[in-house]
């Protein structure tokens, strides 16, 4: 597969960070600062409907009243919520463009930052490659979202949120906030006052997404904040299959990313949902600058027997708070998640899952590998609860954690809450180092120190990396073996 | 925020609520709404749980210390057994006790501790401290007997000197609000800690083990085995962490809790927690919660066992595995009666 090929030796040539170059574009900014005006101001730029806009200002009045958490194992400077561009956009129309209009600068961007080939040549126009249609965020808006027509043929809407809030608002009312509400929490709050830009997905009844479908995230202005918000419906019977990456430029600043996801499955329903998150992570060495990650995501398997599977790769972001969670409504329902987390240099990560099983026969499955390394410190945070009526509901969950050097953390926080007699919960952790016995084995027949170690590493999230799409799995592979980089030795 | 805070400054603003993280389980703050009046002096005739097992008695009634408060200081080198009673007896009241146990190098201390209560409505609170010397033993076995309407509150904490062995089993049957806790610094060096209990609850009673290790050095061991049977509307739970701090290398820790829950309406909450901050250690914690394997139960009622006598036989196999760690003969039986008269399901 020679695309394959392409994106292992693009991604081998990659030193640490290489997305971390900056794009000099035209762009035009809201005033710095949040107040109501910004929030109508990022409303007006979208031709937003009014109960869009009310539904944002309502949220920011919420959020003004609401605390910053604190629980998480994570620390950084308090954030000065006024001193961030809320709203930043290329100059170029708002909403759908053919990629003749989009700017070059951007088009080169994209390809620079080395998503899978068959991506780029989607964005570059080039027919014949396997189908993969990508909705690419740059900033606060989003500038182009391709084989939309094949889709919508389908009848699977794929567009951008923006779009989506014009060109659907009934479906868009229906299932906006229904699965995180707009106060569920600080960054979820602040979120649905500004958000500006994601992906609208809604795949009708009995219909199988023909291609797999992604989002790619680049932060680009400088002193601005990312508010994503990305709403997924898998109707009666549909599938669909959606991925997630983002990478941002390497700044002495801290930059906000506090994103939205909801997932909505109805009865026979099934979303799988994968993110390889590459945000840059900040100067391993004075931890200065990288992204703060404080994301909300989570599903609603409404329907009976519907399922939901998050599977996470996390290798970059300075900070990151994220929960990707379940709440298993409908009988017989299905939520599992795969995570990857890998923390080096001064990176932070208080990362997780929720199972709530509230439906019959549900059932949840848990696997997270944390790897740490460096000064960092990783977390595993998770919660799996059986409510009354969730009879025999069931939960398997390993936690495993890799300790590579002696300066970084690795920390298990589960919460298991059990009020019923007939589920059953199964936990395992571990904390390990990675073993010298089995180092020097490789060693010996020939490899070098680091060889041998991304390929015990790799050995270690083995379990997690099958769950991820073909095209994903190798970038990350070689992604892991990069974000250790200068871990050994 | 602390019960024995509370009731120092006569305070019920200073109870632990659901807010504070290590008490979201355990909510003293929206239970109470008044603290009662402080307890009388008072006596308790009749003897304990361990009958006359071990050397002396040291009785705390109403938190008022009766008896040699010496008993908990042992010399270097010398071995004791000793029963230690808290005896709740007034209605309506509520009453704190602080003690220390001191045990020198070498020094050895059998602890049969007991908690009774014998009028409803209390609120008590027992803080100890335990610190042990160079390679002094202390083994604790703690049988907490609360009544269905007290709420009660003891922590242990713990100070081990390197070469020290502490170990312990903690059995309740809960209360109306009942916490068990036990914080020990645990210094490595071929120190070892050993960390058991059991709940069996029933009707509408809460039990919480709550436990926390630090440790500090290295080459330290910690193991921990807790389990529980909760029936009825019990609740049950278990909060246990494991710090392993910076350059505790060698540390080797492993915790595992499993509860049966033999009701529908029953509760397991349970947090079994691992921070570590070195890198050269073996730490694991796993941990179940299910109800009682049919299978077992087919086989016990296939030869001829009555289901509910078989349900018992495997519950309380269940539980044995706890308290067959006991290692003084006489605790270790006491501990299994005990258990048995508090059957559930």
């Amino acid at each position: 597969m020679p695309a394959v090929k392409q994106t292992v030796d693009h991604v081998e040539s990659l030193e640490r960070y290489q997305h971390g170059f900056i794009t000099a574009i035209d762009q035009e900014f809201a005033p710095k600062g949040l107040s109501a005006d910004i929030v109508r101001f990022i409303s007006a730029k979208k031709q937003e409907p009014e109960w869009m806009l009310e539904w944002r200002l309502a949220a920011y009045e919420r959020w003004l009243a609401m605390d910053e958490p604190d629980w998480a194992k994570v620390n950084y400077p308090k954030i000065d919520y006024q001193d961030s561009y809320y709203y930043a956009a290329p100059k170029e129309k708002i909403g759908p463009m053919s990629l003749d209009e989009v700017d070059p600068e951007i088009l080169a961007t994209y390809a620079k930052l080395g998503i899978p080939l068959r991506e780029q040549e989607v964005l570059a126009g080039v027919q014949g490659a396997p189908k993969y249609a990508v909705d690419a965020v740059f900033d606060s808006v989003s500038v182009v979202t391709t084989f939309k027509k094949e889709l919508a043929a389908v009848g699977v809407i794929f567009c951008s949120f923006s779009e989506a809030v014009r060109e659907h608002p009934e479906l868009v009312k229906k299932y906006l906030g229904t699965v995180v509400p707009a106060s569920d929490n600080y960054f979820a709050c602040l979120n649905s006052a500004v958000f500006s830009d994601g992906s609208f997905v809604y795949v009708p009844p009995g219909v199988r997404c023909p291609m797999e479908l992604s989002t790619y995230f680049r932060i680009n202005a400088a002193e601005s904040g990312q508010f994503e918000r990305t709403l997924i419906i898998a109707d009666k019977g549909a599938y669909v299959s959606y991925l997630e990456g983002c990478t941002a430029p390497m700044r002495d600043e801290n930059q906000l990313h506090a994103a939205v996801v909801e997932l909505v499955t109805l009865d026979d329903a099934e979303i799988k949902y994968s993110t390889v998150q590459n945000w840059y992570p900040g100067d391993p060495e004075t931890g200065k600058g990288g992204i703060y990650n404080f994301v909300t995501k989570r599903a609603d398997c409404r329907g009976d027997r519907s399922k939901v599977s998050w599977t996470q790769v996390e290798t970059g972001s300075a900070i990151t708070w994220k929960y990707p969670s379940c709440v298993l409504r409908g009988k017989d329902s299905v939520g599992e998640f795969y995570s990857i987390a890998i923390t080096n240099g001064r990176q932070q990560a208080d990362t997780g899952t929720k199972m709530i099983h509230l439906g019959e026969g549900t059932r949840s499955r848990i696997i997270s590998k944390g790897i740490s390394a460096g000064r960092s410190s990783n977390t595993y945070r998770g919660l799996v609860s059986a409510h009354p009526k969730a009879k025999g509901a069931r939960n398997f969950t390993q936690c495993d954690s890799l300790l590579i050097g002696k300066t970084c953390a690795a920390h298990t926080v589960p919460y298991i809450e059990a009020r019923n007699g007939q589920s059953v919960f199964e936990h395992e952790a571990t904390t390990t180092r990675l073993s010298d016995d089995q180092l020097f084995y490789v060693m010996q027949r020939g490899l070098s120190q680091e060889e041998a170690v991304q390929l015990l590493v790799n050995g270690f999230v083995k379990d997690v990396l099958q769950e991820l799409p073909m095209e994903f799995a190798v970038e990350a592979q070689k992604l892991v073996a990069i974000s250790l980089e200068g871990s050994v030795g | 925020m602390t019960l024995s805070l509370a009731l120092e400054a006569r305070d019920v603003s200073q109870l632990p609520s659901r807010r504070d993280e290590d008490w979201r389980w355990t909510d003293l703050r929206g239970l109470i709404r008044e603290l009662p009046v402080p307890s009388p002096e008072a006596s308790a005739d009749a003897s304990g749980p361990f009958g006359e097992l071990g050397e002396a008695e040291l009785l705390v009634v109403n938190g008022r210390v009766q008896g040699d408060l010496g008993l908990l200081n042992v010399a270097e080198g010398e071995q004791r057994v000793v029963r230690l009673r808290f005896v709740s007896a007034t209605q309506a009241t509520s009453h704190g006790v602080k003690l220390t146990a001191d045990l020198k190098p070498g020094a050895r201390l059998t602890l049969l501790e007991s908690y009774e209560g014998l009028a409803p409505d209390y609120l008590v609170d027992a803080d100890l401290s335990f610190r042990l010397g160079a390679g002094a033993r202390l083994e604790r076995i703690v049988l907490a007997g609360d009544d269905a309407e007290g709420v009660s509150v003891s922590l242990a904490s713990v100070d081990l000197a390197p070469g020290a062995d502490f170990a312990q089993t903690v059995l309740t049957d809960g209360a109306r609000r009942q916490r068990l806790e036990t914080r020990v610094e645990h210094p490595g060096q071929d120190a070892k800690v050993r960390m058991d209990g059991a709940y069996l609850v029933a009707d509408r009673r809460h039990a919480d083990l709550t436990t926390a290790v630090t440790h500090a050095g290295a080459d330290g061991e910690t193991e921990q085995l807790i389990k529980g049977v909760v029936a009825d509307q019990g609740r049950g739970v278990f909060q246990g962490r494991i710090t392993v701090s910076p350059g505790a290398d060698r540390t080797d820790a492993r915790m595992g809790h499993h509860a049966l829950l033999l009701s529908d309406r029953a509760e397991v909450n349970a947090k079994p927690e691992l921070l570590i901050f070195a890198d050269d250690v073996a730490c694991a914690h796993g941990n179940t919660v299910g109800a009682l394997n049919e299978d077992a139960l087919f086989y016990a009622q296939q030869r001829g066992i009555p289901e509910a006598e078989a349900r018992a036989m495997l519950t309380e196999a269940f539980i044995g595995e706890v308290i067959d760690r006991i290692v003084h003969d006489g605790a270790r039986e006491v501990a299994r009666a005990w258990a048995a008269e508090r059957r559930v399901g």
